[in-house]
């Protein structure tokens, strides 16, 4: 099969792609990096008739201002994937090394990732975690959501048909005051997650109790979620090594109603979610890892 | 879901053939493509580069890697209009990068040969462009485990991966030079 | 390689050393493969050449009411829409086994009134460009009456089930029995009985199916991706031409596994190019291969075993049901095979064996590498474990007892005639292990499998199998092979250049092989059931023996030496003494010329046939087996289930390695595939319906997955091939699975009777095992036939 034939321009701002999407309107696509849309295209599964590439757009390297990552919408996996690379945000490193395979991540950008909205998406999980914004841009000019706004079920977004992501922003790690942990179950390597688990812990201070934390799970069902705040709230004030990281996944767990697939069934998913919540949390709260990930 | 009709007030939404320039082995090639025509499409059907090869049009197997600016992505993914001005090397174009004058093929493909790591030769090309891009970002010698981790989106059917990984180590050891 | 002589007897270490056979050794197609330069089918244009694409059923059991094609023909640029009327003979009647014991169902090459499956081809477009032919493939619409279906084995064998076919969802029904089964069982202080379930899988070659179709001199020419180019007289007869004018052309094969040994894209690019007059390519996509390529049979198997207390066999019984999907492509063939296998490399006095291919309304199952007697091995190595387990012996100790040995009788009653090492790659491989894993954490267990097999090479021996070879020394020396053999990938060419060259001390650089044409070649048969080694080997070693005995009067008589001391070696001819005089090739060929002696031979291997009495299940079967033992370590994360595989040891007796390196791919290769088989792969279908289309869910293992494989060969020398090869293209697949279930028994302390072993049917059994230990002090412990999963 090959992809229905579609008229193809190449926008040189984040600017000009909105306009030809609000010339355009729903038939218009945004090509970032291609490695979900070109793929569905060449099954015919998804038919734009217009392809606004925005890779000529470019995309300078993440920058940290105070206190906060900034990271283009075009940055690609692999940016974030690199082991030597510290722009301050290890936990979206972690999870961007978990993401498909050298190639993927060669082209893949984190933009294109959020507005693809897999409901598997380790960065997804990662920026939930973080308790990640978005930066969008529209005909009205920008405006800023929650990543926890941005998804909606079922692969969508909260986008407008003419918006256009332009970047992601996450708090900065912290040495001795952020941990984080990441946990993911694949059937075979570098394949989408059956559950993946983020968690990012902040503390009031340096080996002071908790101030934030956060969790989220990816392949659990519509969209990556982030755990209900009860749950997380329950663990502010709280001296880290005194937090119940089982008693929490397990709640999490049991609030869940994942659906199954060929892959593995919605009552596997929520035995992971229990396990890996337990042990991604575990790790958030037990150290500050700068580990590498064994993929 | 005939693409003519209902675009045709619309000029700017309407797939025109474009020409673009490709850079592909070191040579410039002028073709016509339509920006539906992948670039994995424009190698192989047009260029007649037989190397670059249909596998799973989703990115998955591998077949059709090539090196856009040295590092490796899967050509079914690509539009061809978006490589142009870009460095492309498929792996007959790999022996320039490295093989001795006049020589038949790469270092990396005689330690291919040498551990007898291919059987049907198709998963071949894919498989080597990779290894050779990690072992010129790494620098170094890359450890098993790190192969492993490049290549796992380059899927052989036949041999596994255990001569595979075998020759990768041989040519990265060959190429750090004796210890 | 390694071989480890204090494990191995003395009189089995290696054969003799030869000059060229048993060298690691590159040949012209690794060297044209690792270039890129090897040309596949996919890579062959012509000018004026259509794009042709199947239009496939989208339901799995329905009336087909009717098709309209009209507006797929008017889409600019369509050459051709055919539809089941325009198939001049549309039925192709597989007599698998011979029409010994088979229904005769035909298939249509395009349905017509009815639909079976999911992907059952009933239109054929030809365009001249893909978009165009994918749009008209959109276009065509077909009007279906759904019908009731069956879905799986069990439903199918109800009375009153849904009929797949009018003849009834049985297509074949094999059995075979020895000795006194009730005795057997009744002399039993033990029985052990299972049910074990395998699934359905791809082949996943990464060369998807294609082919180019053109009429070249009024002959219909296909140059195609296939295993067999004999088909080439079924295309003649659904074109109703003659046989004389269709030829195929085997192109080299990016893998076939068996998956290319049906016919694939070929009656649909004959069709096209014979209506359209122009040139035809066909590529399936890798998603329409999923969903509509042959796949391995699924299989449920019953299985009975009594042994007394030391642990020898007294009675075995196995029930084998395999899904054959709507048609009956080679499922005869297959589930003979696994009836002929079905109670692996051990001595049975008493057997009832049954084995059935049932058809139900999904994608048909054929030919897949290990063939049935691949399946069963999960069944027989698991009957093994649990006598072990019930008897308290070792995995080791359980087999010893009952291995096979040469000048014994298998359950058809026929006599093991050639070496029998199953033992020795017992040794090899559980020394080449070493030490067992022990968990490197509290939430790890470990276990080792071990498991053995017994793997059928060369097609049973009623088909009165025969293969020929062609060889000419050219007049500068250089050889010339000519063979109708197809190559998949794994050197099937190759090995006839190892031997020629053996032979006739022609380098390997000078010999030249031209293989997989119907016309220009003599036939070698297809290139399956691991026969080409033995059939083709022989005929390429028969060949270049004649050959060399019809030169070597004529060295004799110019070096005035005896006939019998002419040596072939490394391009001289002469006495085999370093300072004698001596020719070289063409100048031995020079003088066969000048005296009118031809340097050319054809000649023809025929293996030895014999028969065997479907009703009283004995007879004849395999020309021979090669015998394995693989050993697998693994660690189970007991939260999630996953297995690891940490060790991986196969061990085979190949009889003789012609070259190890291809070798030990041919083994690392197939149990990667077995890998894939144990614990991922899997092809799901629901109520007919494919469950995913896409190459990403169809998990075929990659570089991460699993560890090396440590290859260990013994070489007995007394296989049935060229110079006592014995086959290893298939054999290597079989005990993947059966190793990986007994590692995974020994860390959960249950038995999986099913495959893939996924994560979360391995945390089912640690659950189970969890709740048996939970509940263990309750009451009075019993051990029951059956406390394994039943899911």
């Amino acid at each position: 099969m090959v992809a229905v034939p579609f008229a193809y321009r190449r926008a040189e701002s984040f600017e000009e792609a909105v306009s030809l999407l609000a010339e355009h309107g729903e038939d218009a696509k945004l090509l970032a990096g291609g490695q979900s849309l070109v793929a569905m295209m060449n099954l015919r599964l998804a038919r734009p008739t217009l392809l606004v590439d925005l890779n000529p757009i470019g995309s300078p390297p993440p920058s940290v201002v105070g206190g906060q990552v900034r990271i283009p919408a075009l940055t690609r996996h692999k940016t974030l994937a690199d082991p030597r690379a510290s722009f301050g945000a290890p936990l979206l490193s972690v999870a961007a090394r978990h993401v498909g395979n050298v190639r993927v991540r060669a082209r893949g950008t984190i933009g294109g990732s959020l507005a693809h909205a897999d409901p598997t998406a380790e960065l997804a999980a990662a920026c939930l975690a973080l308790g990640g914004t978005v930066s969008v841009l529209g005909p009205g000019g920008t405006r800023e959501l929650l990543v926890d706004e941005l998804l909606v079920p079922y692969s969508t977004t909260a986008l407008e048909p003419d918006e256009v992501i332009t970047g992601v922003t996450v708090p900065v790690h912290v040495a001795g005051r952020t941990g984080f942990g990441f946990h993911e179950m694949v059937r075979r390597s570098s394949d989408l997650a059956i559950v993946a688990v983020a968690a990012h812990v902040e503390l009031a201070e340096a080996g002071g109790t908790i101030a934030t934390a956060r969790v989220a799970v990816a392949g659990v069902g519509e969209r990556v979620v982030l755990a209900p705040a009860e749950l997380t709230e329950g663990l502010r004030g709280m001296p880290a090594g005194e937090a119940d990281a089982e008693g929490l996944g397990r709640a999490l767990a049991a609030g869940l109603r994942p659906s199954g697939d060929v892959h593995a069934s919605g009552e596997y998913r929520r035995r992971l979610v229990s396990v890996l919540t337990r042990r991604a949390l575990g790790d958030a709260l037990g150290r500050t890892p700068t580990r590498e990930v064994a993929a | 879901m005939s693409p003519t009709g209902e675009g045709e007030e619309n000029t700017v939404a309407r797939a025109e053939p474009m020409r673009l320039t490709l850079q592909v082995n070191g040579t410039v090639h002028d073709v016509i493509a339509e920006p539906s025509d992948t670039l994995l499409d424009v190698l192989h059907d047009r260029l007649g580069l037989g190397e670059v090869r249909y596998g799973c049009g989703e990115g998955v197997c591998g077949t059709c890697t090539v090196l856009l600016d040295g590092e490796p992505v899967s050509a079914c993914l690509m539009l061809a209009l978006q490589a142009e001005g870009r460095e492309l090397t498929t792996l007959s174009g790999l022996v320039a990068l490295g093989g001795e004058p006049g020589a038949e093929m790469h270092p990396l493909q005689e330690c291919f040969l040498e551990e007898g790591a291919l059987q049907c030769g198709f998963c071949t090309p894919g498989l080597v462009l990779a290894a050779y891009s990690l072992v010129e970002r790494v620098g170094g010698e890359p450890s098993e485990e790190e192969i492993r981790y490049e290549l796992v989106g380059n899927l052989c059917r036949c041999t596994g991966y255990t001569k595979v990984v075998q020759a990768v180590r041989r040519y990265a050891g060959s190429k750090a030079g004796p210890k | 390689m390694t071989l480890t002589p204090d494990v191995v007897a003395p009189e089995h270490l290696p054969v003799e050393a030869m000059d060229v056979v048993g060298r690691r050794l590159v040949h012209h197609d690794f060297v044209e493969k690792v270039k890129g330069s090897l040309a596949y089918a996919a890579d062959w244009q012509l000018p004026g050449m259509l794009f042709g694409r199947v239009v496939r059923a989208q339901v799995p059991s329905a009336r087909l009411v009717s098709i309209d094609v009209e507006a797929a023909r008017g889409v600019p640029g369509v050459a051709a829409v055919l539809t089941a009327a325009d198939v001049p003979h549309n039925s192709i009647v597989e007599v698998a086994s011979g029409g010994l014991g088979e229904a005769e169902v035909p298939m249509p090459v395009l349905a017509g009134e009815r639909v079976r499956y999911v992907g059952e081809p009933i239109a054929v477009i030809a365009a001249t460009s893909l978009q165009a032919a994918d749009e008209a493939a959109e276009l065509v619409t077909v009007d279906y009456e759904d019908l009731p279906g069956v879905y799986d084995v069990d439903a199918a064998l109800e009375s009153g089930a849904p009929l797949v076919h009018e003849s009834g969802n049985v297509l074949v029904n094999w059995r075979i029995a020895c000795g006194d089964v009730a005795a057997g069982f009744g002399e039993a202080e033990e029985i052990v009985e299972a049910e074990y379930r395998s699934q359905r899988v791809e082949h996943a070659y990464l060369e998807p199916e294609a082919g180019v179709a053109y009429i070249d001199n009024g002959v219909l020419t296909l140059r195609v991706a296939t295993q067999v180019i004999e088909h080439a007289g079924t295309i003649a007869r659904i074109l109703n031409l003659p046989m004389n004018r269709v030829r195929v052309i085997a192109t080299y094969m990016g893998g076939g596994f068996g998956g290319k040994e049906d016919m694939t894209v070929e009656p649909y690019i004959a069709l096209l190019a014979w209506y359209t007059r122009r040139p035809v390519k066909m590529v399936w996509d890798r998603q329409e291969s999923l969903v509509a390529s042959t796949k391995r049979h699924p299989f449920v198997m019953r299985y009975r075993t009594g042994v007394k207390r030391d642990g020898t066999i007294t009675a075995w019984e196995a029930d084998i049901v395999g899904d054959a999907g709507a048609y009956p492509c080679l499922s005869p063939r297959v589930l003979f095979a696994a009836a002929a296998c079905a109670c692996g490399p051990y001595r049975v006095p008493n057997a009832a064996i049954t084995a059935k291919a049932v058809f139900t309304n999904q994608v048909p199952t054929s030919a897949f590498r290990g063939f049935g007697a691949m399946q069963v091995t999960l069944a027989y190595e698991g009957q093994m474990d649990l006598v072990a387990e019930r008897l308290g012996l070792s995995a080791a100790e359980v087999r010893e007892r009952n291995f096979v040995a040469k000048g014994d009788l298998l359950p058809t009653g026929e006599l093991l005639e050639t070496a029998v090492h199953v033992s020795d790659t017992l040794r090899v491989a559980l020394a080449e292990a070493g030490e067992p894993p022990r968990p490197s954490s509290p939430g790890l267990l470990t276990g080792r499998g071990v498991a053995c097999n017994r793997q059928p090479y060369g097609r049973t021996r009623w088909f009165r199998d025969r293969a020929s070879a062609w060889m000419t020394l050219e007049a500068d020396g250089t050889l010339l092979i000519r063979s109708g053999i197809t190559d998949l990938g794994g050197g099937q060419a190759a090995s006839l250049c190892q031997i020629a060259a053996e032979v006739l001390g022609v380098p390997l650089e000078a010999i030249s092989v031209h293989i997989g044409d119907s016309a220009l070649n003599p036939p070698a048969g297809g290139t399956y059931a691991t026969r080409q080694l033995y059939m083709s080997g022989n005929a390429a070693l028969k060949a270049a023996t004649e050959l060399k005995d019809q030169l070597a009067p004529v060295a004799a008589e110019m070096l005035d030496i005896a006939v019998g001391d002419v040596s072939f070696r490394n391009g001289r001819v002469g006495l085999d003494e370093p300072s004698a005089p001596f020719l070289t090739v063409p100048e031995l060929v020079a003088a066969c010329s000048a005296r009118g002696v031809s340097t050319t031979v054809l000649s023809t291997f025929e293996a030895p046939s014999a028969s065997f009495d479907p009703r009283s299940g004995q007879g004849s079967t395999f020309p021979d087996y090669t015998y394995g033992t693989h050993v697998a370590d693994v660690e189970i994360d007991r939260e999630t289930g996953e297995v690891r595989v940490l060790r991986y040891v196969a061990c085979h007796d190949v009889g003789r390695a012609i070259n190890p390196l291809r070798v030990e791919g041919q083994v690392q290769g197939g149990v990667m595939q077995g890998l894939g088989y144990a614990l991922t792969e899997e092809i799901v279908i629901e109520d007919g319906v494919p469950q995913s289309m896409l190459f990403a869910d169809y998990l075929v293992p990659t570089a991460l997955d699993f560890p090396d494989v440590e290859v260990c060969l013994i070489e007995s020398g007394e296989g049935k091939g060229p110079l006592g090869a014995r086959g290893i293209g298939e054999p290597a697949i079989g005990p993947v699975a059966a190793a990986i279930a007994a590692a995974v028994h020994q860390a959960v302390g249950l038995h999986p009777l099913r495959t893939p072993m996924t994560p979360e049917r391995v945390l089912a059994l640690i659950d189970q095992a969890d709740g048996g230990r939970a509940t263990a002090g309750a009451g009075p412990t019993s051990t029951t036939k059956k406390e394994q999963e039943k899911t």
